[in-house]
């Protein structure tokens, strides 16, 4: 009896484990939009490890930057922390607000790079 | 895909802004030009107590004698008039771009109203189109261009709404919507479009000589 209590414990960790792994980073499908009290758009849609391996980006820095007194600081990664860390919901100086820096991060980007999706829809799919 | 944005939204928006705002200054000057040239006597009976009595009876639903004796026509006008001008500078989707853009933002729409908005714009022009078509009085003064200027107004319209549902060709009516609103900015000044600016002072006139001269009213 207590054998099988001991396994079913085990077997619950061993699920809970592999539910939170299942949604970290490596296999986020969308952007975590929940910070936002009631979101206009749905979320973006965005495979974190598909996303990096066709656009070619091996560093975490490219997106997860650091910026101080408005400075871009090189090669500094903000990797294992959530944008709403950093960025609030509404502007302050000139740090963009949140929603503002995923759209100039990942459209500018786009933008930039001439590739992936710039218009409202493509990321926001209805 | 990114070029065709690019150009749309960079200099094609930025000829589109200035022909605009630089097409409404040059007809308000021609036009100021034009009555200074040709009828100069007019400035001196206008009247801004007469001008504002005017427009206001205008402005206002069935006010106007001609407002009340079409009632359906002067819903839809109002309506439509009203929709066109909020809806564009209100909705969430412009604000946010322009933020982008320049750091700017203001008041916005929630998006059903935006939406339902919009609707009334299309159902308007709707109405307007099936008028042209069946009443006879109607009928008889259209022309061409006044298919093809109905059209440059609905369009940014028609594929804004099919855009923020997301039907059909999503990228071909995002890429249309941005051109046809493009094309509609630069319509405004020099098609009959240019009554936007031009028909306050077309009211004015009227009000005053029909109020300082004739003493009588005008609407």
């Amino acid at each position: 009896m207590k054998k099988s209590i001991g396994s079913i414990l085990i077997l619950c960790t061993i699920f809970l484990f592999g539910w939170v792994s299942v949604h970290s980073q490596e296999e986020m499908e969308v952007v975590d939009n929940s910070v936002f009290d009631q979101p206009r758009r749905t979320s973006s849609l965005f495979m974190h490890d598909d996303h990096n391996e066709s656009a070619g980006i091996e560093e975490c820095h490219v997106c997860h930057h650091v910026y101080e007194d408005g400075e871009l600081l090189e090669d500094e990664s903000s990797e294992d922390s959530s944008c709403s860390e950093c960025h609030e919901i509404d502007a302050s100086g000139d740090m963009p607000g949140l929603m503002m820096a995923y759209h100039l991060n990942c459209k500018g980007c786009h933008l930039k790079e001439k590739k992936g999706p710039v218009l409202c829809g493509e990321c926001h799919h209805k | 895909m990114h070029t065709a944005y690019d150009m749309l939204t960079g200099p094609c928006a930025w000829t589109a802004f200035i022909l605009f705002f630089g097409g409404c200054l040059y007809r308000l000057i021609k036009m100021l030009w034009l009555v200074w040239k040709k009828e100069r006597f007019i400035f001196s009976y206008m009247s801004l107590r007469y001008s504002l009595r005017s427009l206001v009876h205008w402005m206002v639903p069935f006010m106007a004698v001609n407002w009340r004796r079409q009632p359906v026509l002067t819903i839809a006008t109002f309506a439509f008039h009203l929709c066109l001008i909020l809806t564009p500078l209100f909705v969430s989707a412009h604000i946010i771009l322009w933020e982008e853009a320049w750091q700017f933002s203001w008041w916005m729409l929630p998006d059903g109203l935006a939406d339902a908005m919009t609707m009334v714009v299309i159902v308007c022009a709707g109405y307007f189109f099936i008028r042209r078509l069946v009443s006879p009085e109607v009928r008889y003064v259209t022309g061409p261009s006044d298919w093809i200027i109905l059209s440059i107004v609905a369009a940014p319209f028609i594929s804004g709404f099919l855009a923020y549902h997301q039907w059909f060709a999503y990228r071909f009516f995002t890429m249309f919507h941005i051109f046809s609103g493009e094309v509609m900015l630069v319509a405004i000044p020099f098609t009959r479009l240019s009554h936007m600016i031009i028909s306050p002072f077309t009211r004015a006139y009227m009000g005053s000589e029909f109020g300082k001269i004739r003493h009588a009213r005008d609407w």
